[in-house]
């Protein structure tokens, strides 16, 4: 599966974003989406999964062996995993409780063992925050949980926008172990100004 | 697979009330406060005998209509306030995301109606002559008042003046099935035959099967833009 943008543009009123664009993510391959603070590229990823229609062009998903078929990125049921910034996850609720919620309502229900083990590999410990609400954890333990939502159902083309705010450097290596993962089932777009998360980026679209 | 994601999200929007109790205890505190005052005001001997099932279906529903738009709204906008509405939209069929938020909706204004009907009749010393009639009408105008609140809320989530807006949009709205749920409770009130009050049952009915149709019609799009 692989994400294809074709002449995409924003504007919000005669204020204009980003575009027209044109960029297709590879499989195995990473995408990195380059730009100073303001220059648009969290409002094109969120363009790109689906939160934001574009002003113009087309973004679709399509599977490398059949080009013809064009699924919408909002229809992908699955095939795309978003971790950012201006997401949150329940407060209320604690991380595997969290973890357990989304795969239900995807449709791929995970039982508590599992997402326990989906914590442990962005490098938390699943038995101490058993019990602690997220919205009690810290600003990078959070942002450790949402990595993890973000891979949680195997997706195709993973997004990651600034995925290594607030985090140690502990932190950045799960960056980079999922990012590894990553390429073994599908793509990644990396919207980032850090140099050390861009190397990682096979391709570059600069904003 | 809708009827799975609707039960998770109603299951994690039930634990997470539970949790914090905000949209329970706001709902039940103004609940408690307007029928001490409607008991200390009206009470049950100012008011003359034939006007009595009247005034007290007017003031029931008045009741139960302020304390559903003072929790009701919160369906969705905690997600938005929260951030956790995008992550939904990713995760969730929309349909069952809007059923998920009816039903808990619905369970929040059971409780609600659980704890003001009968303290409004023992202080109100509002008798009813067919209570299975009334039970239709309460349970129906719950229908009502959730499915309309449900969607209005959605519709009012990411703007900026929601108090306001929600209310602006949800009179007009509401304002049938009210009437036919006060004319059904004088009705019951004072009527103990069960066939008196079947019209304001059906157009309740009516109401709620368009509403709940129209929601899931239009949730998509209002959801998702």
């Amino acid at each position: 599966m692989r994400l294809v943008a074709e002449k995409l543009c924003r504007s919000f009123g005669p204020r204009k974003i980003f575009g027209p664009l044109s960029f297709a993510t590879s499989p195995g391959k990473v995408l990195g989406v380059a730009g100073a603070n303001g220059s648009g590229k969290t409002t094109l990823v969120r363009t790109l999964v689906g939160l934001i229609r574009p002003s113009s062009g087309s973004v679709w998903l399509e599977d490398e062996s059949l080009p013809a078929s064009r699924i919408s990125v909002r229809e992908s049921n699955g095939s795309i995993g978003w971790c950012a910034p201006d997401l949150a996850l329940y407060g209320e609720l604690t991380p595997s409780e969290n973890l357990e919620f989304f795969a239900r309502v995807s449709g791929r229900p995970i039982p508590r063992e599992e997402a326990e083990r989906r914590i442990a590999e962005v490098g938390l410990d699943p038995k101490r925050l058993r019990t602690i609400r997220t919205r009690f954890l810290s600003t990078g333990q959070r942002q450790r949980i949402k990595l993890a939502y973000a891979v949680l159902g195997s997706p195709a083309v993973l997004f990651l926008d600034e995925p290594g705010s607030n985090l140690d450097e502990a932190g950045h290596r799960a960056v980079e172990a999922i990012v590894t993962a990553q390429r073994n089932r599908g793509s990644v777009v990396l919207a980032t100004n850090d140099p050390l998360e861009l190397a990682l980026a096979d391709e570059r679209v600069t904003l | 697979m809708i009827l799975r994601a609707a039960a998770a999200v109603f299951v994690k929007d039930l634990r997470t009330e539970w949790r914090t109790r905000v949209a329970l205890n706001a709902l039940l505190l103004f609940a408690f406060s307007v029928l001490i005052l409607v008991g200390y005001a009206v009470g049950p001997t100012r008011l003359s005998l034939e006007d009595r099932p009247v005034v007290n279906s007017v003031l029931l529903w008045i009741v139960l209509f302020f304390s559903a738009m003072t929790g009701l709204s919160r369906a969705f906008v905690n997600e938005e306030e929260t951030g956790t509405a995008s992550a939904l939209r990713l995760s969730a069929p929309p349909a069952a995301v809007f059923l998920g938020k009816l039903l808990s909706n619905l369970a929040l204004l059971g409780v609600v109606m659980a704890f003001v009907v009968p303290l409004f009749l023992a202080l109100m010393s509002f008798g009813i002559a067919a209570p299975g009639l009334f039970l239709a009408i309460l349970v129906f105008g719950a229908i009502g008042l959730a499915s309309a609140s449900t969607f209005i809320a959605a519709i009012v989530a990411k703007t900026a003046a929601k108090g306001a807006l929600f209310a602006v949009l949800a009179t007009p709205l509401l304002l049938p099935p009210l009437v036919a749920a006060v004319t059904g409770t004088r009705v019951a009130a004072t009527e103990p035959d069960l066939a008196a009050g079947l019209d304001a049952v059906r157009l309740l009915f009516a109401f709620d099967g368009i509403m709940i149709t129209a929601s899931f019609l239009l949730f998509d799009a209002v959801w998702r833009e």
